[in-house]
């Protein structure tokens, strides 16, 4: 895990700039993520765009288990990015049953039936509302 | 300043627009549905950061890791996260590196120590950890916002 790349890695992430104009619109919590990319210096915010997902709330998130005392930097950073990809991934896999119902809307119960029929999506099963 | 996982949401806006850049374009997506993600991202998170708390349990260590992080992954049976995390994780900690060397220039410049390897190891320790309880200023502000708003 701690070895070196020579060659540079292109991020996955698009440019996170072009988000600002799309999502001011979109009220407060935009605002909070547009706040965080432009102000503060630019070594500060640089690293945290990598993440969608604002680190500070995964952080707080986390800390909510009494069991968690502390977490490096990396880990916050790794689990926001595996949040990420747990958003598309049930996204694309509850679009499935969309199209079986030959709908272009992704609903609830296509959701549901995700939940019910993929293995990795069974922790999720009564948490819900 | 007690935070049940109640309370604690991630972002609609940018939970909508992961869902949107996983979809195809003309796909919409209903309020319901998007509430329903938006609340599965959440548990993910908790579930896996008891699963990784527990490697580091494990191996006596009380920071949880990035490896702790990526071992929980394989234990949930999402091995096809790996790949993209590892990748991720070596930018960031490009990322972080630089972070360092420019704050360390700083703190060079400040104090003129002859003893500037000793201070490294002891600044990584510090802020390693600090950062759980201390927050970098860019996210101060954005805090600070969502609580004026």
């Amino acid at each position: 895990m701690a070895a070196t790349a020579a060659t540079p890695v292109t991020p996955t992430e698009p440019d996170p700039d072009r988000c600002v104009s799309e999502e001011e619109s979109r009220g407060a919590e935009a605002e909070e993520e547009n706040t965080q990319q432009q102000t503060g210096p630019a070594a500060a915010v640089s690293h945290s765009r990598l993440s969608k997902l604002p680190l500070a709330r995964i952080k707080a998130l986390m800390k909510t288990d009494p069991d968690v005392s502390l977490a490096s930097q990396e880990s916050v950073f790794i689990i926001a990015k595996a949040t990420e990809l747990f958003v598309e991934m049930i996204a694309k896999d509850s679009l499935v049953y969309a199209q079986q119902g030959k709908r272009k809307t992704l609903q609830r119960k296509d959701l549901d039936n995700a939940i019910e029929a993929i293995d990795e999506f069974a922790f999720l099963e009564g948490t819900l509302d | 300043m007690a935070e049940r996982p109640e309370d604690l949401n991630l972002p609609n806006a940018v939970i909508t627009r992961i869902i949107k850049e996983a979809l195809p374009d003309g796909v919409n997506v209903s309020k319901e549905a998007r509430r329903a993600i938006s609340q599965a991202a959440s548990v993910f998170v908790l579930y896996a950061t008891s699963c990784a708390n527990n490697f580091a349990l494990k191996a006596k260590r009380k920071t949880l890791n990035a490896g702790d992080v990526l071992a929980a992954m394989e234990e949930m049976e999402f091995e096809r996260f790996l790949e993209p995390l590892r990748e991720a994780l070596e930018v960031y900690k490009k990322g972080q590196k630089g972070k360092k060397e420019v704050s360390e220039q700083k703190r060079k410049d400040k104090e003129k120590k002859p003893d500037s390897e000793n201070e490294k190891s002891r600044e990584e320790e510090e802020e390693e950890e600090e950062r759980m309880e201390e927050e970098p200023e860019a996210e101060n502000d954005a805090e600070d916002e969502e609580v004026e708003n």
